[in-house]
């Protein structure tokens, strides 16, 4: 038995050295990493775009630190799984300097206000952004974000579709109604052919905006549900919706309804500009409009934005803030106008945006648009109220269940 | 063992239902790899490619520094598979031919470390490999492996409890020491297991994509599992880059695969059992 | 270092060695593992919101996960009758194409690729794929329904159908227990099939009278980490549904990573893991304390009630 015990011993001692050559032969490295060979500052920049936009991201990022002699900015891309790579660095504390950013009230904590330095920039500097974009990157009234990019929905409709009905493409002002008449002439149960196709487990996020576009909302300005998603203009919202699918007229999707809309047998659907590329890459003659209004409603969007913040614990914060504002000015913004819906006014004037038959569409939203909160911004737990939303959308417009609205509504606001 | 023919018939008949199922997605992917972007979401299906569009190869492999990552993945494959085999049959053998204290509550201790799940322990084991000064470096990625992996000592646990006890005892008695008994009469007939994980550990660490998601940050350092994943953005993605890449992918374990199955058969039907 | 003249007695095997031999595990564990998981049960009595400091809350999180999280219990049962599909179906899958692929018939080698070949898809890849042939309005297995007059179900929007759906799509993936059983199968030693062959044993009495015993030792290994794979599903999930729908595949593992990235209560998610860690270990003591009855060592045959 005591043989054993000093065994043990011997094996701790093995185990605390081999700790301890662990630790030291690392520590010497991690310090050497921080000064780059020029003795410049680093800057770690994090980005969720995907391998299409990287490489021009990289080309911006390489020409930003020819430029400069005392900042290299080093990207890093992370794709569809950007969210856990940054919260893992979050929660470490080595979070990147500058990220890219839109769900600013899960991050707030750990983002660094920037309220003065845009101060510092002046009036004009601020001013040249669009309202709208500045009060999707700030909350409790703090600036988190200088705003990057913007989508706002839309309908897209597929024009072959159209033209094989004899049908007129649908134009600015058109009702929900317009649609689903639309909707019903399109579809054609023989050929697979179907008029609208939407998510059939949207993203309360979306969602919402069409609760705006019919007066209600989710929650009013204190955070309460009951009396608001549950009010008669909802319902009304979810009825409609769930009246497509029982008309037939409409599918739900497993995504966004991309897929679906690709392979040509889906004459309309909801989106932001994320398929405008990818649309036409798949084959499809398509056009974007508005979305359709509500009887006495005014349309109105939800506004996807991106923007860059700091990390509070940035060890650069100056460094990092110059390389923002490169990031959001004029000529970055003309170097992503193919994949970005620019978020300057100067530049949307210049390079007459307005007048772009596909582009002017999202700008015409965003105006529409302003001046709208959604929840995400008013409650304090908004993940876990979109999960319960969610299961109550799904519940409506799922085919195997197609839930009353009114009833499940009424259930999820207790 | 005679076969008869109905038995053989009846040994195809299986054969062929689960290479249906095996393949068919496969085979799809292969097709999509090949089709334009209209091809792919045509419908209904387009199950050939009207012209094979063998560019997607050569446009996916170019768009991201592949050569890099190729070279990062074969590095981290490469040593984690030596790390593994090393370490994991010293103490695969420690726990299956000893007696020892705590054995089997150490032995449980290993396990356990199979069941904690990666999300939890992965913030506090980041913090820890930045205090080592590793994030950004292969190294969180490889030297873990030379302390063995729960997974492949109690596979490999399994394999050595089922050995004669009377091996090591004869040799004990013409007085070869431990370690000699382990080299020269334990690792011969531990090939077969030993190729088997090997295989395993370049499958698995092959496709890691979560290790290197978390601890590597710029291009220079990726491997060929986060290129993958960087053709998948939060709205949309590229199809026919994630099936060609997929397809490269699938290249080297397969070749392993097909090379140790001789060895599988070999290591063992020599030696006792 | 402490040196002794080695025992001459051959049954006496120095006590050290032993710890030798295991003592590279024991470094890593205490370098690698045991830091972060000691952190983790740590965490799960703080609240940790990920973005800014934890505060304690002692069993605060248990608590809630007990009386006040109706999904905790939902995810369990969900989680609980996967497996229990899953465990036996993949077990016996990967029996059965072991035992097909070490029959010596002509282009074996073929197949045995073939069956190993899921394995090594990447998962990004094969859940796009099983997306579109799942896909309940345009996707290709039901388009070939279509042609045999069947409409086909809803696969991934259906709750009844979403569950059987990623069944077929995680049994795809059976090659690696399929590999380990065919290892072992061909470490038995040809004669003994010969000799029973002589006696006019048949394949089937061959198959549970030889095989089966023969292979106890990683039929345990491969029902232990199946049970643990199963009941930490996650990768499948996560690509392919989402959870849903109607959270019909919201799994156990899911539902700690969404509180953990998704909600970032990484408190709670820590609790979460430390309830499944618990479970699943229990389990496992079941299943090993099970195996004295079911599983045979060579090594232990000659001792007398060995124990295991």
């Amino acid at each position: 038995m005591k043989g054993s015990t000093s065994r043990f011993k011997v094996i701790l001692l093995f185990v605390l050295t081999a700790v301890l050559v662990l630790a030291g032969c690392s520590s010497s490295a991690s310090k050497e990493e921080k000064k780059d060979k020029d003795g410049k500052e680093t800057i770690r920049f994090a980005t969720w775009d995907n391998e299409d936009t990287l490489n021009l991201q990289q080309k911006m990022v390489d020409d930003f630190n020819a430029q400069n002699d005392k900042i290299k900015v080093v990207l890093e891309g992370y794709g569809a799984d950007y969210d856990t790579k940054i919260a893992a660095g979050m929660g470490a504390k080595d979070a990147p300097d500058v990220m890219y950013m839109w769900n600013y009230p899960l991050y707030k904590d750990a983002l660094e206000p920037l309220d003065s330095y845009i101060e510092n920039e002046g009036e004009e500097y601020k001013n040249n952004f669009y309202d709208a974009l500045w009060n999707y990157n700030k909350t409790d009234d703090k600036m988190l974000g200088l705003p990057v990019g913007y989508t706002t929905h839309v309908v897209y409709y597929n024009k072959a579709l159209f033209d094989e009905k004899g049908l007129e493409y649908p134009q600015a002002g058109w009702t929900w109604n317009d649609l689903q008449e639309a909707a019903k002439k399109l579809t054609d149960k023989s050929k697979k052919i179907t008029g609208f196709a939407f998510s059939g487990q949207p993203d309360p996020y979306d969602f919402e905006m069409y609760l705006w576009s019919n007066g209600a909302s989710f929650v009013d300005k204190d955070g309460n549900l009951d009396g608001n998603v549950n009010s008669a203009k909802s319902i009304e919202v979810f009825n409609m919706f769930q009246g497509m699918l029982k008309d037939g007229i409409a599918i739900t999707t497993e995504g966004s309804g991309s897929t679906e809309m690709k392979s040509g047998n889906v004459a309309m659907f909801v989106n932001g500009a994320w398929s405008l590329g990818s649309l036409t890459e798949a084959g499809i003659d398509y056009g974007v409009v508005e979305l359709p209004k509500f009887e006495n409603g005014q349309n109105v969007s939800i506004v996807s934005s991106s923007g860059i913040s700091m990390s509070k614990d940035s060890k650069h914060k100056e460094a990092a803030f110059e390389f923002m504002q490169y990031w959001t000015g004029e000529e970055a913004n003309k170097a992503r106008i193919e994949f970005e819906l620019p978020v300057l006014k100067s530049l949307v004037e210049s390079e007459q945006l307005t007048q772009d038959p596909v582009k002017s569409v999202f700008y015409s939203m965003l105006e529409k648009s302003d001046g709208y909160t959604p929840t995400s911004y008013i409650v304090e737990d908004w993940t876990t109220v979109a999960d319960d939303l969610s299961l109550v959308f799904e519940q409506i417009f799922n085919p195997s269940t197609l839930m009353d609205p009114k009833k499940v509504l009424n259930e999820v606001v207790k | 063992m005679k076969t008869s023919k109905t038995y053989k018939f009846i040994v195809y008949i299986f054969l062929g239902l689960f290479s249906l199922y095996f393949l068919f997605p496969f085979i799809w992917v292969i097709l999509t790899a090949l089709k334009t972007e209209t091809e792919v979401f045509a419908f209904p299906p387009k199950i050939f490619p009207d012209i094979p569009q063998f560019h997607n190869f050569v446009d996916a492999w170019t768009s991201q520094p592949f050569g890099v990552y190729f070279k990062n993945s074969v590095i981290v494959t490469v040593l984690t598979t030596i790390g593994q085999v090393a370490s994991c049959s010293l103490i695969a053998y420690g726990f299956a031919r000893f007696d020892f204290k705590y054995k089997n509550l150490l032995f449980i201790l290993l396990l356990s470390t199979m069941m904690i799940p990666w999300d939890v322990t992965m913030i506090p084991l980041y913090m820890q490999f930045n205090i080592f000064g590793w994030i950004n470096t292969l190294k969180p990625l490889i030297v873990p492996a030379f302390f063995g992996s729960a997974y492949f000592i109690f596979l490999l646990r399994q394999f050595l409890m089922n050995v004669p006890k009377d091996l090591e005892d004869a040799a004990r008695i013409d007085g070869a020491n431990e370690f000699q008994i382990f080299y020269k009469i334990f690792l011969p007939i531990m090939k077969a297991p030993l190729i088997l994980i090997a295989v395993l550990n370049i499958l698995v660490v092959w496709n890691d994509y979560l290790g290197p998601l978390i601890y590597l940050q710029d291009q220079s350092k990726y491997t060929m599992a986060l290129g993958l994943a960087a053709f998948r953005g939060v709205h949309d993605m590229q199809i026919l880059p994630i099936m060609s890449i997929t397809l490269v992918m699938i290249i080297p374990p397969i070749l392993v695969f097909a090379l140790a199955q001789k060895y599988i058969v070999e290591g063992i039907s020599g030696s006792i059992k | 270092m402490i040196k002794k003249t080695r025992p001459q007695k051959y049954n006496l095997v120095n006590k050290k060695v032993p710890y030798l031999f295991i003592l590279p595990w024991m470094i890593g564990f205490v370098v690698f593992t045991l830091g972060p998981l000691v952190f983790s049960l740590i965490m799960s009595l703080f609240d940790w919101p990920v973005t800014s400091s934890p505060t304690f809350v002692g069993f605060g999180n248990y608590i809630k996960m007990f009386t006040d999280d109706p999904q905790f219990y939902k995810s369990i049962s969900i989680t609980f009758k996967f497996a229990l599909v899953f465990v036996p179906l993949n077990l016996i899958i990967a029996l059965v194409l072991a035992l097909l692929i070490t029959q010596s018939v002509k282009g074996i080698k073929i197949f045995r690729t073939i069956f190993y070949l899921p394995t090594v898809v990447s998962g990004v890849a094969i859940s796009i794929i099983w997306g579109w042939i799942f896909n309940s309005e345009y996707g290709i297995l039901n388009y070939l329904f279509s042609f045999i007059g069947i409409e086909g179900p809803k696969w991934l929007i259906d709750p009844k159908w979403a569950i059987i759906t990623i069944v077929i799509a995680s049994a795809w993936g059976v090659g690696t227990m399929m590999l380990i059983f065919y290892t072992d199968i061909k470490s038995i030693p040809r004669d003994i099939y010969e000799a029973a062959a002589i006696d006019g044993a048949g394949p089937l009495r061959q198959f549970f009278y030889i095989t089966i015993p023969s292979i106890t030792p990683t039929i345990l290994f491969n029902v232990i980490t199946s049970v643990i794979g199963a009941l930490q599903q996650l990768t499948l999930v996560l690509l392919l549904t989402g959870g849903g729908p109607l959270k019909s595949t919201y799994f156990y593992g899911l539902f700690v990573y969404n509180n953990a990235f998704k909600h970032h209560k990484l408190g709670y998610a820590s609790a979460n893991a430390w309830f499944m860690f618990i479970v699943i270990l229990l389990l496992t003591l079941l299943i090993f304390k099970s195996s004295s009855a079911w599983v045979f060592y060579e090594n232990e045959v000659k001792k007398e009630g060995g124990k295991k």
